[in-house]
């Protein structure tokens, strides 16, 4: 009898200095918006289509915010429960609701690029801090991204003129403009220094193209002589190949 | 009763989510992922060039207001209260340019700033200051620096760029923290009825540090997080309709094109991080053009008054607005008579 009034007196401590916990429906509901970010940037992370929204200099980021988010919902799950959890109003739930339609987009949206709706609208690329030395622009491999940073300075313009005649091979996006002549394009590509949004455009006029034979977006590869004429560069191409699009579409200066 | 009332009170007398708003919510994510995957609206040129604009903001973004929501939960729970009353002793002349120093401690971006000085200002430290410190870490911080030198580098603007960004940027965070003035933090901050924390319901004991941790780390996140998303939604709009050439035509104006490019920063809303490259591009603009785009644009743009909004009364954004682009333009339009 009396231990049965001390078992009775010891439960009755425990429970007064332990309230019983209760899931927190906000807390749950953050934990379910944490979570669909997380499972975004591990989405991202593991199938490389973080190259399609930002650059190799920033790309760091998804893996630290797979991982912190990660930790960040594990750890609002194990806090949800609470002694006094409040109601979540219903406008709460529908705008975490609406923190979540961005990861539905990307995962759901089949992915695509910048194209040529945007290519008007983008500034040139301009990265001599970024492009070869003006003295290299004379020698080796020339890139797009060179050529384009070249065009921006007049020591860069004057080393690539040095090289007019030699052979160049460059992978980009066809880009018809309506004042563009049927036997040309823009060869297009866009270069991103953290992420799309702050992309600019690189582009060549190529030359002795067969006219109809290439539309807007179309990726191609264009072989053939470069004739840098001041701030423009044309290409005479002796040779262009459709190619699929790169993994990585847009360049990284 | 009295026990059901209660949590209404704190919830505002908002209606409480149900059974059909759970299922409304849902079901309405689940409808538009059935509509993007099915009728690909991506085919739209203007609609995909939103997406791809969108998603990358955000996906570069809200890693940095996480960890801006990081550092605002240490803060909360781990630096003594104590820490910031001592930085009220301060000489107050020293107070606002040490807390713009203090941002060359921060190299995170603008998104990450606004979690941690609106915690801070909770914590008590002097409200000019932590708004100056907010203003000053976007563009003070080493990589933000470090960006501009690269970006600039074999110009002979070089040393205007990095110099001027890195002085100019100093001076109007302090201005701006220098209007503030003495103002209280209930004089800016908006209450978050979110931060009724469920926590300190429970009388008489504290909760653990782990757990006050998360909670407010999810709740930070959570609650940037949703103006982060309406301002990339207004920048990555404008940046998909807006051609950066109508505003090269007003290059050759010294005093409009410096505030063509500060409003083509408030409009482009990019990171502190990378908008040098973009700024560098503009090869029409002279220095002091330049100056204005990157002082301004990481104190002001479309998703940092989308979250100031959230997080500050009526009336701050407008201030801080109003004041940093006055003092950009005045600090620019110098830059441009001393050094061309």
């Amino acid at each position: 009898m009396s231990d049965a009034v001390v078992a009775r007196t010891g439960t009755a401590v425990v429970a007064e200095s332990r309230p019983r916990r209760r899931w927190s429906p906000g807390g749950l509901a953050g934990a379910l918006v944490l979570a669909s970010w997380a499972g975004l940037f591990w989405f991202l992370w593991i199938s490389g289509r973080e190259a399609f929204y930002l650059s190799t200099r920033t790309d760091w980021v998804v893996p630290i915010a797979a991982v912190l988010l990660t930790a960040a919902t594990v750890g609002r799950l194990a806090s949800a429960r609470v002694v006094a959890p409040k109601p979540l109003a219903a406008r709460e739930l529908w705008i975490m609701g609406l923190m979540v339609v961005p990861v539905v987009l990307v995962l759901f949206a089949p992915v695509t690029t910048l194209g040529t709706f945007s290519a008007g609208k983008r500034a040139g690329f301009s990265g001599v801090g970024f492009a070869a030395p003006a003295g290299d622009i004379g020698s080796g491999e020339l890139t797009l991204i060179d050529v384009a940073a070249a065009e921006t300075s007049p020591e860069g313009e004057r080393a690539l003129a040095k090289r007019a005649g030699e052979n160049v091979s460059f992978v980009g996006f066809v880009s018809i403009r309506d004042d563009t002549p049927a036997d040309e394009f823009l060869l297009a590509r866009y270069v991103v220094t953290c992420c799309v949004a702050d992309a600019t455009i690189a582009e060549v006029r190529v030359v002795n193209v067969t006219p109809g034979q290439f539309a807007n977006e179309d990726w191609v590869q264009v072989t053939g002589t470069i004739f840098p004429i001041g701030r423009e560069v044309i290409v005479d191409a002796s040779d262009i190949a459709q190619v699929d699009r790169p993994d990585r579409p847009y360049l990284t200066p | 009763m009295a026990q059901i009332a209660e949590p209404r009170r704190i919830a505002g007398l908002r209606r409480p989510a149900d059974r059909r708003t759970v299922v409304g919510v849902g079901g309405t994510l689940v409808a538009l992922a059935l509509v993007v995957s099915v009728g690909d609206p991506g085919r739209i040129a203007w609609v995909r060039t939103f997406f791809v604009i969108f998603g990358s903001l955000l996906i570069q973004a809200l890693p940095f207001v996480l960890l801006g929501a990081l550092a605002a939960a240490l803060v909360e729970v781990f630096v003594p209260i104590g820490v910031f009353e001592k930085l009220g002793d301060f000489p107050r002349p020293l107070q606002l340019p040490a807390a713009a120093l203090a941002g060359l401690a921060f190299p995170i971006c603008e998104c990450g700033s606004v979690p941690v000085a609106r915690r801070l200002m909770q914590r008590g430290l002097m409200p000019s200051a932590a708004v100056t410190f907010m203003l000053a870490a976007p563009v003070l911080n080493p990589v933000v620096i470090a960006s501009t030198f690269v970006a600039f580098r074999g110009r002979t603007t070089l040393w205007t760029m990095v110099g001027g960004r890195f002085l100019l940027g100093m001076l109007v965070a302090i201005a701006v923290g220098w209007v503030i003035g003495n103002r209280s933090k209930d004089d800016l901050l908006k209450p978050n009825p979110e931060e009724v924390d469920e926590h300190l319901l429970e009388l008489g004991r504290p909760e653990a540090r782990w757990r006050r941790f998360f909670v407010h780390l999810g709740n930070d996140f959570l609650f940037m997080g949703r103006y982060l998303l309406l301002g990339a939604t207004i920048a990555a709009a404008i940046q998909t309709f807006l051609p950066t050439s109508l505003l090269t035509g007003l290059a050759e104006r010294q005093v409009i094109s410096i505030l063509a490019m500060m409003a083509l920063a408030a409009a482009l809303s990019l990171c502190s991080e990378s908008d040098a490259f973009v700024a560098a591009s503009f090869v029409q603009f002279g220095p002091s053009a330049m100056l204005g785009f990157l002082v301004f644009g990481p104190m002001v743009d479309l998703k940092l008054v989308s979250l100031y909004a959230g997080t500050f009364r009526r009336g701050f954004a407008r201030t801080v607005v109003l004041v940093a682009a006055a003092a950009t333009f005045v600090g620019a339009l110098w830059v441009g008579v001393a050094f061309g």
